[in-house]
């Protein structure tokens, strides 16, 4: 009984601290500007794919890859199974949590957890886009990888 | 023959690139000057399914976004119920060896599919068939019309009783035949669909499945596999069943459900995914010449599976 009535307690403050949390400025606001299907982070691997025998990581799956622009900086951050969404709202807000970015779907009480790929300041990201748009404008017949938009710095 | 479909392409209305003259000056007679700017559009019919996989009647544009080649397209230029009203149906149905247990329950399937005369007019249905052994000289090898425009007549339906299953399976290169075929038929405002009973295995194509799905690509057809291999189990031949179903905006009927349920479900989600279908038009995002990945997100609610074809070819004009 006691573990029970515990168990609502924590429910409810979970929900209420998730629902207050857009009130009170936690989240943050940003615009998925990118998407694609790329691999999934090794951490997310369980021990015996990442270091098992070859047969045992053999089925590789997708995981999605979107590209979050903030006022600031932009954010590539890696879902953690193929069919792991971000809603591609004009404006979604997210949060931090132990190094993950969280993201809020429609339905307050849930949150969707990211992996942070990489990070870059958005004037520093700006400016390799406005260097690829040149590319494809001065070759438009030639293909361009624009994927690289955040690791062309590497 | 495969290059001849990227030129149809250019020429089809289901989703059209359209590319209006490059920017250019020009006076005329008077001395005004005239301007001529470039367009490209970009159009994709598409449907959603809910949670419980069932087409959702009214959306609005803001219910989704368009992901072009990673690019997200939030601004459309255009967004409209479907003017498709009505469907041009092709049944290909596997006769081969692997799914000859199965074949007798497909013919019912396909006969069931022919008698529903309000769905479909009697010109708009087909029944072609491939592997098996009344596929003339060359035993089953070349796919085989079994009818077309009169599939109704009882000479028709006692053909298609007649059929027997046997041989090897030709499946990529009879739905290069099928897509080409329905092509042949085409009309504005009507869906072509090619609804295939088959195992997915194929065992003595000329063509790739890559070939044969850009086919069904080039060609805009949809379609809408029924599995009739072993329930249970994820084959190659399932795995390919649903990719190519996925890749051209219809759908995947499992084993189990192929068993359950009779051709008519199928017909009826068909139907139903006609009567939901949008249209949406936007600014081609990029003009990276070649093949344009394009998949429909939900905005808000991810529960929302949007269905359309998830690829292009964009040509620039003048090449």
């Amino acid at each position: 009984m006691k573990f029970t009535l515990l168990l609502t307690f924590a429910w409810i403050v979970t929900g209420v601290s998730v629902a207050l949390a857009a009130p009170l400025g936690i989240y943050q606001h940003g615009t998925v500007v990118r998407m694609r299907m790329g691999e999934c982070m090794l951490m997310h691997r369980s021990f015996i794919s990442a270091f098992g025998p070859p047969q045992a990581a053999a089925v590789e799956e997708n995981c999605p890859e979107y590209t979050l622009v903030t006022d600031k900086v932009v954010f590539l951050i890696v879902g953690k199974s193929s069919n792991q969404l971000v809603p591609l709202a004009e404006v979604i807000d997210f949060r931090f949590h132990n190094k993950e970015l969280a993201v809020r779907v429609d339905d307050a009480r849930k949150e969707s957890k990211f992996a942070i790929k990489e990070m870059t300041l958005r004037s520093e990201w700006e400016h390799i886009q406005r260097h690829i748009e040149d590319q494809l404008n001065d070759s438009p017949h030639r293909g361009v990888d624009t994927s690289l938009a955040l690791r062309s710095r590497e | 023959m495969l290059a001849h479909w990227h030129i149809r392409l250019a020429l089809l209305a289901f989703f059209t690139l359209t590319s209006v003259l490059a920017a250019e000056e020009a006076s005329d007679a008077s001395g005004v000057p005239t301007y001529r700017s470039t367009v490209s559009e970009v159009r994709v019919t598409f449907f959603a399914t809910d949670e419980n996989n069932h087409p959702v009647a009214t959306l609005t544009k803001s219910d989704f976004a368009v992901v072009d080649n990673e690019r997200v397209v939030r601004n459309f230029r255009s967004f409209t119920h479907s003017d498709e009203t009505s469907l041009d149906v092709v049944a290909l149905v596997d006769l081969s060896e692997s799914v000859a247990p199965r074949v007798r329950v497909a013919m019912t399937d396909v006969l069931q599919l022919v008698a529903r005369e309000q769905s479909i007019p009697d010109d708009n249905i087909a029944v072609l068939s491939f592997g098996g052994t009344s596929g003339g000289a060359f035993g089953g090898i070349h796919p085989a019309i079994l009818c077309s425009s009169g599939c109704r007549d009882s000479d028709s339906v006692s053909r298609l009783l007649a059929v027997k299953s046997g041989g090897t399976t030709p499946l990529f290169d009879a739905l290069i035949f099928g897509a080409d075929f329905i092509l042949h038929h085409r009309r504005a405002g009507v869906r072509p669909v090619i609804i295939l009973f088959s195992d997915g295995d194929d065992t003595i194509s000329l063509h790739s499945s890559r070939e044969a799905l850009e086919a069904a690509l080039d060609g805009g057809v949809l379609i809408y596999s029924v599995d009739m291999g072993t329930s249970g189990n994820q084959t190659s031949g399932s795995a390919f069943l649903r990719q190519v179903s996925e890749a051209t905006g219809g759908r995947y009927f499992s084993p189990r459900f192929s068993k359950n349920d009779g051709a008519a479900t199928v017909l009826n989600a068909v139907l139903e995914d006609l009567r939901a279908s949008y249209v949406v038009t936007y600014d081609l995002p990029s003009h990276q010449a070649g093949s344009h990945s394009l998949r429909l997100l939900p905005t808000h609610n991810l529960n929302l599976t949007f269905h359309s074809r998830n690829s292009y070819y964009y040509e620039p004009s003048g090449h």
